[in-house]
C-alpha cells in the first residue's frame, strides 16, 4: 500500500484529514446497512456526516491548504450548515422513529417496509 | 356524271334517270303517306274507316301503276333511242359468231351517275346512284307489272282486311277464332315499301346501294311474311326468312369489303372514277378479266380475292334466291299472304339472288362460277324432290321456285348469261301466274292442303286453266320441230342447251352430272306441276263441303290470272314483226368479256363455254329434244299416278318409304341446322352471359370483397397493430419498467443504503473509469 | 353579356345548366313537383337550342361546317401556377356530340315526368350531370377535361343509387368504381404527359395558335427549364412532332404507357369487354331516362376520348397497339351481341346490344390501315369517319331503346321478356315506333345505325381480314336477338305477363319523346352528310395526321437519319406540321 504508506510519512496535511472523514464516513455507512435498530441508524447518519463535515471543515482550512486554494471558510460553512442539518434531521428522524414505536412497538426498521413499492 | 356515247334530241342519258327515279320513289310516297295519314288516327284512338283503307289501297296501287305506265316509256325510250349493244345480234351460226367476236370489244350502253352522296373519304365515295342498262329496264318493266298485277289483286284477295277480321288459324282460349282489326292499308303500306326497295335494287348504281336495298326487300319481305303476325307460325318464319338472309348477307358483306379494299369503289359503272366493271375489264384487256386489278402483288393473292369477292355475292344471292344450303327459309315464307307469295317470294324479290349474280357477271372467275353451277344444280334437284313429295300447294310452288332459281344459277354458272336472266322473266310471270292462282284456290276452298281440293275446274275454271297455262309454261311445253310453246320453253331450252354445252366442251364425269341433273330436274318439274293441278282441279272433290262452298274468284282476280296468263306465254316470243325480243334486249346488256369460252386458272380443266355456241344445232335440237321427252314423261307420269291411277301414290310411298320420308322432311335441312347451328349459338349466347354472371361479376365482386378485405386488413394490421400497438406498447413498456423496478423498492432502508453505496461506488467507478480525459481536460 | 364571344357563349352553353340547378336549389319551392320539372324541362330546352344555335348562329359563333380545325377556341388562367386554363373549343368531333348531349338531355327530362321521389333533388342533379357532359366534350385543357369527367360521375351515382331499382346501391357503386378506376389511371397518364411534355420547341407561332397570352409566350421561350403544359392541343402537337413522350419506362416508352392508361379509363367508358360488367347492372337499375343518358351520350365519351386524346397523343404507341383496340372492338361486338342473345331481361338486353354497337366504334377507330406501301389514309378515315358516325347513330337508336323499354316498364312493373307478348295488337302506334327503333339498332339501311356500322365493318378488310370477317358475322346475331326480342315481345296474340289492363296506348308526350328520336333515325340513315358535312372534315384531318406519321413508325427511317438524330438530341421544331 504505497499511499497509506506514504501517509505515515508525510506531516499531518488534508489527506490524513480526508482518511479519517472516509473512515468514518464508511463507519457510518455500514452501521447504516448493518443496524436493525433505527436508533443506531441514525447514529450511522451522525457518523456519516460528521465524516463529511471533516472532510469539508479540512479542505476549507487555509491551515492545512494556503490561503489561496481555499475558498474563505467556505468549508466551515458548510461544514455549519450540515451540523444544523443534521440537527433538525435528528428531530425529525427521532420523531419518526418514536412515531414508529408508537404504532409497531418496535423500531426494527425491517418491520418498517410500508413503503416498500 | 354520265357515260352517255349517243346524243338524240331527247337524251336518254338525262331523261331515263329521272324517268326511273320517279317510277322507284312513287311506291316510297305511297308508303309515307300511308303511314303517317294512318297512324295519326290510331294516335287518337280511332282506327282507318273501311272507305279509308280502300283508298289506301287505291293509292298504292295508283303508285305503282304509275311506276309501271314509267317504266314501260323508260322501256320504249330505250329501244328507240339506243343503238344496239354490237354483241346484241342473236348469231345463228358459230361462223357469224366468230367473226361478231372479233369486234365485239364493247361494252354494253349504259348510263351511271350519282344521285347523291352518303359520304366521301378521300378518293373513297359511297353513294346513292344508278346504273342503267337493258338488263335494268327490262328488269324494271317486269317489277313493276307484276307489282301492279299483285296490288289489283290483292284489292279482292284481301278484302276480308278491310273489315274486323276473324283469323281462323288462331284459337283463343274460350273456344272462339281470333278477332282483329283489318290491317288492309298496312298491307299495302308495305307492299309500296317493297315495291320502292325493289326498283332501288333494280337501280342501284352500286353495290353499296345494292346491299342497302337488298336488306331493305328483306325487311320488306320480314314485314310481309309476319303480316299475320299473331300467328306463331307466321313470326316465326318471318325471323327465320330475315337471319337466314343475313347469313348470307354475312358472306355479301366478305365480298363487299374484297372489292371495296381491294378495287376503291363499288360503282358499277364509270362515273368519274373507273367503276368496278372497267378496272376489272379493262378496254386495254380486250375485256378479259384482270385479276390484277385487285392491286396485290402476287398474282394467286388476287385471283384469290376475286374468287372470295365472287364467291361472297354469291353467298348474298344464295341468301336471298334461297339457294342450298340456305334454301330453307322460303317454303316457310309462305306464311305470308298469297299475293305476297306471289311478288316477293316467287317473281321479284328471291330472284333478286339471281339478278346480282347477273349484274355482277364481270366480277367472277371461273372457279366462282362453277360454285355458283354447283349450288344451282344441288339446289335444283333438292327442292324438286321435296316439291314432289308436299301437300300445301303454296310449298310445292315455294319448292317448285327455289329449284327454278336453281336453273337460273345453274344457268349463270355455266356461263349461260342470257339464259339464265331469260328464265328469271319469264319464271317470273308464270311463277306469279301460278302464285296467283292457288291463292285464288285457297282463297276458295279456305285450305292450303291439296287432299282437300279436287276437281275445283268445274267451279272454277278461269282459274284453272290459267293455272294449266303456267303449269304448261314452267315444265317448259312446246314443240321442238316447229320451234314454238310457251315462255318456259324457250327459257328453260336455253339452260338445257348451255348445259348440254358445258358437258361438252367439260369431259369430266363430275362436270357431266351439271348436264344431267337439269334433264332429271325437268321430268320432276313436270311431275310435280301436274301433280298440283291435277289433285286440284280433276278428279272427285275430297272434301266435298268444301268444295260445295268453293266460286270463282272476283272479277280483279281472274282478270289478272288472264293477264299475266298472256305473258307467260308470250314473253319468250319475238316481238311480230321485228327481230326484238326478250332475249335480244337482254343482249343488249350482256357484260364485255363475258361471251367468250374462258377457262380456269386453279382447273385448267374447267371451260365455261361461250354461249352463242349452245345454239349451234348440234348441241340445240338433241338438247331441245331431251328436255321435251323428259318434261313429257313427267306429265305421264303425273297422270299415271293422278288421273289413270295406274300407280296409287300410297303404293309408291310405301316402297321407297326412306326416300320418301327423307323427301317428306325436306332432308331434315330444318332439324339439322337447328341442331347444327340454332342450338349451338343459343348454347354460346348461354355461354357468353354466363362468362359475365359467373366469371367477371364474381371476379370482380370478388375484386371489390377483397378490397374490403384488404381494407378491414390494414385496419386491423395497420392501425390497430402498428400505430395503435407502437403506442400501446410504448405504454406498457413503461409501464413494465416501472412495474419491474418497484421490486426494487423492498422498503428496507438498511438495503436502501446498500444500493446508495454500490450506486456511488459504481458512479465513481464509471466516472474515473470513463471521463478520465473529460476531468483531465 | 357579349354573345358573340365564343368565350361567352361556349360558357354559357356548358354552365347553363349548371347555374340553373343551384337557381331550382335555392329558390325552386319544394313541393311543386310539376313545376320544377317543367322549368328543368325549359332550361334543357334552352340548352338544346343554344347547342344547335351553332349551327344556324350569328356571326362569331356560328360553327363552320367543312372547317377541319378548332374552332372558337379561347383560353383564360385559371391555375397559373401548373399553367392550368379554362381552354375550350369545338370541332366537328365535339360539336356532333354537344348537340347529342343537350338532344338526349332535354328527350331524357322529358321522359322523367314519372318521378315523382324527390323530384327537386333528381334535377339539380340531372342539371348537374348536363354540364358535366357538355364540358368534357368542350374541354381543350386536360386538367378542366378531368374535371369535368369527374364532375359528371357524382350526379350519375346518385341518379342511378337513388332513382334506380331494387339493387340501385350495388349498380351505382359498381358503375362509380368502374369509372374511377378507370379516371385514376387517366390521372396518372395526365401527370405522366404533363411532366414530360415541354412547350418550348413548339415555337412562338404555334403557342400563339393555341391561345397562350403574348407576355407568358416570350416567358415559355426564354425559359431555362421545361414548361409543361395541360392543353391538349398542345400535347397533341408534342406527342406528334416531338420526342419528348418517347423516355423509357420499364422497357415502354411513356407514350405507350400512356396510352395504355388512357385507353383502359376510355373503354371502361365505352365500354368494352372484359371491362364493360358495370353497364348491364347499371342500366337495368338505373331509370328510363337515365339509362337513356347513360346509353347516349355517357358511353360516347369513352369513344370521344380515344379519337381526341389517346390516338393524337400518342400516335407511335396508337399504331403499334392498334391490333389490341381492334381487336377488343371486335370481341365486343361478338361478346355483346351473343350475350344479347341470351338475357331475358329487356333492358338488360339493349344493354348488352350497346356494349356490341360500341364494339364497332372502338374497332372503326382502331383501323389504321394506312399501311406500307401505299399509307393511303382513306380507309381508316372511313372506319374513324363511321365508328364516330356510330356513336351519334347509337346515342339516337339506344336512347330510344331504352325509352321503349321504359314505356312498357311503366305500364307493367316488369322487363322479363317471356312474359310479353301481343303488345303490337294492345299498342300499335307504340309498337310501330320500337319497331322502327330497333330495326334501327339492328342496322337496317336506311336508319341511322347501318350507316356508322357499314362503313366500319367495310374499312376493316384493309386493315385486318380475318378480323373483318368476324366483324361481318355479327350481323347475322344482331339480327337474331333483335329480332327474336321482337317477336316475343310486341307479335303474338296473348301477353303472358301480369297488369295486362295497364298496357294503355302511348300518351302524347311518349310520343313526343319516341318520334322525333325515330324521325332522326330516318334522317340520319337516308342522308347521313347531316352528320358527316359537319364531322368528316375533323375526323379525317385527325387520321391524316396521325397517317402521315405511319412510315416513320414502321421504322422505315433510314440508318444515318437516326444517328444524326442520336448525335443532335435537341428536338428540331421545323418538321411539326402545320396545324
Amino acid at each position: 500500500m504505497p499511499i497509506l504508506a506514504s501517509l505515515l510519512t508525510e506531516p499531518i496535511g488534508v489527506a490524513h484529514y480526508m482518511v479519517v472523514g472516509a473512515v468514518l464516513f464508511v463507519c457510518g455507512v455500514v452501521c447504516m446497512a448493518t443496524k436493525r435498530n433505527a436508533l443506531g441508524i441514525l447514529m450511522g447518519i451522525e457518523l456519516v456526516l460528521n465524516g463529511a463535515n471533516v472532510n469539508l471543515v479540512a479542505l476549507g482550512s487555509p491551515y492545512l491548504r494556503g490561503e489561496s486554494a481555499t475558498l474563505m471558510l467556505d468549508g466551515q460553512l458548510m461544514a455549519m450548515f450540515v451540523i444544523v442539518l443534521a440537527a433538525a434531521e435528528a428531530a425529525v428522524a427521532l420523531a419518526i422513529a418514536l412515531n414508529f414505536y408508537n404504532n409497531f412497538g418496535s423500531i426494527d426498521v425491517d418491520r418498517a417496509n410500508q413503503l416498500k413499492g | 356524271m354520265q357515260s352517255a356515247r349517243h346524243s338524240t334530241p331527247m337524251n336518254p342519258a338525262t331523261t331515263l334517270p329521272t324517268i326511273l327515279a320517279i317510277a322507284w320513289l312513287l311506291p316510297l310516297a305511297a308508303f309515307a303517306l300511308v303511314w303517317v295519314g294512318y297512324s295519326l288516327p290510331q294516335m287518337a284512338g280511332g282506327r282507318a274507316s273501311y272507305g279509308a283503307q280502300r283508298t289506301a289501297g287505291w293509292l298504292a296501287t295508283g303508285a305503282i301503276g304509275t311506276s309501271c305506265v314509267l317504266a314501260i316509256v323508260a322501256l320504249i325510250i330505250w329501244l328507240t333511242q339506243t343503238a344496239p349493244h354490237e354483241v346484241a345480234t342473236v348469231h345463228e351460226t358459230a361462223a357469224a359468231h366468230q367473226a361478231a367476236s372479233e369486234h365485239m370489244a364493247s361494252p354494253p350502253t349504259s348510263y351511271s351517275g350519282i344521285y347523291y352522296t352518303l359520304a366521301q373519304f378521300g378518293k373513297l365515295r359511297i353513294s346513292i346512284g344508278y346504273y342503267i342498262d337493258a338488263l335494268t329496264i327490262a328488269m324494271f318493266a317486269l317489277v313493276t307489272l307484276i307489282s301492279t298485277c299483285v296490288h289489283i289483286y290483292s284489292m279482292g284477295y284481301m278484302h276480308e282486311e278491310l273489315e274486323d277480321m276473324v283469323d281462323r288459324e288462331i284459337a283463343t282460349p274460350d273456344g272462339n277464332y281470333y278477332h282483329r282489326p283489318g290491317r288492309y292499308h298496312r298491307f299495302y303500306q308495305y307492299l309500296s315499301l317493297f315495291s320502292f326497295s325493289m326498283l332501288g335494287l333494280l337501280l342501284a348504281g352500286n353495290l353499296a346501294m345494292v346491299f342497302m336495298f337488298w336488306e331493305l326487300v328483306g325487311i320488306c319481305s320480314y314485314f310481309l311474311i309476319g303480316f299475320y303476325f299473331e300467328r306463331p307460325s307466321a313470326s316465326y318464319a318471318a325471323n327465320k326468312a330475315f337471319i337466314v338472309n343475313r347469313v348470307g348477307d354475312f358472306g355479301m358483306l366478305i365480298g363487299l369489303m374484297a372489292l371495296w379494299s381491294c378495287l376503291g369503289t363499288l360503282d358499277f359503272g364509270d362515273s368519274n372514277t373507273p367503276g368496278m366493271f372497267s378496272q376489272l375489264r379493262s378496254e386495254a384487256h380486250q375485256y378479259e378479266l384482270d385479276a390484277a386489278a385487285m392491286g396485290s402483288e402476287s398474282a394467286d393473292t388476287n385471283y384469290l380475292l376475286l374468287f372470295v369477292a365472287g364467291v361472297g355475292l354469291f353467298c348474298g344471292c344464295v341468301g336471298k334466291s334461297a339457294q342450298f344450303p340456305l334454301h330453307t327459309w322460303l317454303p316457310d315464307a309462305m306464311e305470308g299472304p298469297t299475293p305476297v307469295s306471289a311478288l316477293v317470294h316467287s317473281a321479284t324479290m328471291v330472284a333478286a339472288g339471281v339478278y346480282l349474280v347477273g349484274r355482277c357477271y364481270p366480277i367472277f372467275v371461273p372457279e366462282a362460277l362453277l360454285v355458283i353451277a354447283i349450288v344451282g344444280a344441288i339446289t335444283l334437284t333438292l327442292a324438286a324432290t321435296i316439291a314432289i313429295t308436299a301437300y300445301d300447294i303454296k310449298r310445292v310452288l315455294a319448292y317448285s321456285t327455289i329449284s327454278q332459281l336453281g336453273y337460273m344459277m345453274l344457268a349463270l354458272g355455266l356461263g349461260g348469261w342470257a339464259a339464265g336472266l331469260f328464265h328469271l322473266i319469264t319464271h317470273a310471270f308464270f311463277k306469279s301466274l301460278l302464285f296467283l292462282c292457288s291463292g285464288s284456290v285457297i282463297h276458295a276452298v279456305h285450305t292450303n292442303d291439296m287432299r282437300q281440293m279436287g276437281g275445283l275446274r268445274h267451279k272454277m275454271p278461269w282459274t284453272a286453266y290459267t293455272m294449266l297455262i303456267g303449269c304448261l309454261a314452267i315444265i317448259g311445253a312446246g314443240i321442238p320441230a316447229l320451234g314454238i310453246g310457251l315462255s318456259g320453253y324457250f327459257s328453260k331450252d336455253a339452260i338445257i342447251e348451255q348445259a348440254w354445252s358445258f358437258a361438252r366442251v367439260n369431259e369430266s364425269s363430275g362436270y357431266q352430272l351439271l348436264m344431267w341433273l337439269p334433264l332429271g330436274g325437268a321430268f320432276i318439274t313436270a311431275c310435280y306441276m301436274f301433280r298440283l293441278w291435277f289433285m286440284t282441279f280433276t278428279g272427285m272433290p275430297a272434301n266435298t263441303e268444301r268444295y260445295d262452298h268453293a266460286h270463282e274468284s272476283p272479277r280483279s282476280m281472274v282478270g289478272v290470272l288472264v293477264l299475266l296468263a298472256v305473258f307467260a306465254v308470250g314473253v319468250g316470243w319475238h316481238v311480230p314483226g321485228s327481230k326484238l325480243s326478250v332475249t335480244s334486249l337482254l343482249e343488249r346488256a350482256r357484260p364485255a368479256g363475258t361471251l367468250e369460252t374462258t377457262t380456269g386458272t386453279w382447273l385448267p380443266n374447267l371451260t365455261v363455254p361461250d354461249e352463242h355456241l349452245s345454239h349451234e344445232p348440234q348441241i340445240a335440237i338433241p338438247a331441245g329434244w331431251s328436255a321435251f321427252a323428259m318434261a313429257m314423261g313427267g306429265l305421264l307420269l303425273a297422270a299415271i299416278i293422278y288421273v289413270w291411277r295406274w300407280l296409287r301414290a300410297e303404293e309408291i310411298q310405301q316402297s321407297f318409304s326412306p326416300i320418301h320420308r327423307l323427301f317428306v322432311n325436306a332432308w331434315w335441312f330444318d332439324q339439322l341446322y337447328d341442331w347444327m347451328f340454332v342450338r349451338p349459338a343459343l348454347w354460346k349466347s348461354k355461354f357468353f352471359a354466363g362468362i359475365d354472371r359467373y366469371v367477371i361479376d364474381p371476379f370482380v365482386n370478388l375484386l371489390a370483397r377483397g378490397t374490403a378485405f384488404l381494407a378491414r386488413a390494414l385496419d386491423l394490421v395497420v392501425d390497430r397493430k402498428a400505430v395503435d400497438g407502437s403506442i400501446n406498447g410504448l405504454a406498457r413498456l413503461t409501464w413494465d419498467f416501472g412495474n419491474s423496478l418497484h421490486r426494487l423498492q423492498t422498503g428496507n432502508l438498511r438495503q436502501y443504503v446498500v444500493f446508495i453505496v454500490v450506486g456511488l461506488l459504481g458512479l465513481f467507478a464509471a466516472v474515473s473509469l470513463c471521463w478520465k480525459y473529460a476531468l483531465a481536460g | 353579356m357579349n354573345l358573340d364571344s365564343p368565350a361567352v357563349y361556349l360558357s354559357l352553353l356548358t354552365f347553363l345548366p349548371a347555374v340553373a340547378a343551384v337557381a331550382i336549389a335555392c329558390f325552386a319551392p319544394k313541393d311543386n313537383a310539376e313545376l320544377i320539372k317543367k322549368a328543368t324541362l325549359a332550361v334543357t330546352v334552352v340548352t338544346f337550342v343554344l347547342s344547335i344555335g351553332m349551327l344556324f348562329g350569328w356571326p362569331g359563333i356560328e360553327f363552320k361546317a367543312g372547317q377541319a380545325e378548332m374552332q372558337h377556341l379561347f383560353s383564360v388562367d385559371w391555375i397559373p401556377t401548373f399553367r392550368i386554363d379554362y381552354l375550350m373549343g369545338i370541332d366537328g368531333i365535339s360539336l356532333p356530340l354537344v348537340v347529342l348531349t343537350t338532344f338526349i338531355t332535354m328527350l331524357g327530362m322529358g321522359a322523367s315526368w314519372p318521378i315523382d321521389k324527390h323530384v327537386k333533388a333528381y334535377c339539380v342533379l340531372l342539371l348537374l350531370l348536363e354540364t358535366g357532359m357538355i364540358g368534357v366534350f368542350l374541354a381543350l385543357d386536360f386538367f378542366l377535361f378531368y374535371v369535368f369527367w369527374e364532375v359528371m360521375l357524382l350526379p350519375m351515382y346518385f341518379l342511378i343509387g337513388i332513382w334506380g331499382g331494387p339493387r340501385r346501391e350495388y349498380a351505382a357503386i359498381k358503375f362509380f368504381l368502374f369509372t374511377l378506376f378507370g379516371s385514376v389511371l387517366m390521372l396518372v397518364a395526365i401527370l405522366m404527359l404533363y411532366f414530360s411534355s415541354d412547350l418550348r420547341p413548339l415555337g412562338a407561332d404555334k403557342l400563339a395558335e393555341l391561345k397562350v397570352p403574348a407576355e407568358r409566350i416570350e416567358q415559355i421561350l426564354d425559359a431555362d427549364t421545361p414548361q409543361h403544359t395541360f392543353n391538349i392541343l398542345a400535347l397533341q402537337q408534342l406527342g406528334q412532332s416531338t420526342e419528348q413522350f418517347k423516355t423509357e419506362l420499364w422497357g415502354w416508352t411513356y407514350e405507350r404507357w400512356a396510352f395504355l392508361l388512357l385507353f383502359i379509363g376510355f373503354i371502361i367508358k365505352v365500354p368494352s369487354v372484359p371491362l364493360h360488367t358495370w353497364l348491364p347492372d347499371a342500366h337495368v337499375e338505373a331509370p328510363t331516362p337515365i339509362s337513356m343518358i347513360l346509353a347516349g351520350v355517357l358511353l360516347k365519351m369513352g369513344g370521344y376520348g380515344i379519337i381526341r386524346i389517346c390516338y393524337p397523343i400518342c400516335p407511335e404507341a396508337g399504331y403499334d397497339l392498334a391490333w389490341l383496340v381492334c381487336s377488343l372492338g371486335v370481341v365486343s361486338m361478338v361478346y355483346g351481341a351473343f350475350a344479347a342473345l341470351a338475357q331475358n331481361d329487356f333492358k338488360r338486353l339493349v344493354a348488352y346490344s350497346s356494349v356490341s354497337h360500341m364494339g364497332y366504334v372502338v374497332l372503326g377507330l382502331g383501323v389504321w390501315s394506312a399501311m406500307s406501301p401505299t399509307y393511303n389514309a382513306d380507309y381508316w378515315k372511313m372506319g374513324m369517319n363511321g365508328a364516330m358516325f356510330q356513336m351519334i347513330a347509337h346515342g339516337i337508336s339506344s336512347a330510344g331503346m331504352f325509352f321503349m323499354v321504359g314505356v312498357l316498364y311503366e305500364r307493367v312493373h316488369h322487363r322479363q321478356i317471356d312474359q310479353f307478348g301481343g303488345i303490337f295488337a294492345r299498342m300499335p302506334v307504340y309498337s310501330g315506333l320500337a319497331v322502327g327503333i330497333f330495326f334501327a339498332g339492328l342496322g337496317l339501311p336506311g336508319l341511322c345505325g347501318f350507316i356508322g356500322e357499314f362503313f366500319v365493318v367495310l374499312s376493316t378488310w384493309k386493315y385486318c381480314i380475318p378480323l373483318a370477317v368476324v366483324a361481318a358475322a355479327v350481323v347475322i346475331l344482331t339480327a337474331a336477338y333483335i329480332l327474336w326480342t321482337l317477336q316475343r315481345v310486341y307479335l303474338g296474340t296473348t301477353y303472358l305477363g301480369p297488369h295486362e289492363e295497364a298496357l294503355t296506348p302511348i300518351t302524347p308526350r311518349e310520343m313526343w319523346i319516341a318520334a322525333p328520336l325515330l324521325a332522326l333515325a330516318i334522317l340520319f340513315g337516308v342522308y347521313p352528310r347531316a352528320i358527316l358535312d359537319y364531322m368528316e372534315p375533323s375526323v379525317s384531318l385527325t387520321a391524316d395526321r396521325l397517317a402521315s406519321k405511319t412510315s416513320d413508325f414502321d421504322g422505315e427511317q433510314q440508318p444515318e437519319a437516326k444517328v444524326a438524330q442520336a448525335l443532335s438530341p435537341q428536338v428540331e421544331t421545323t418538321d411539326i406540321p402545320k396545324l
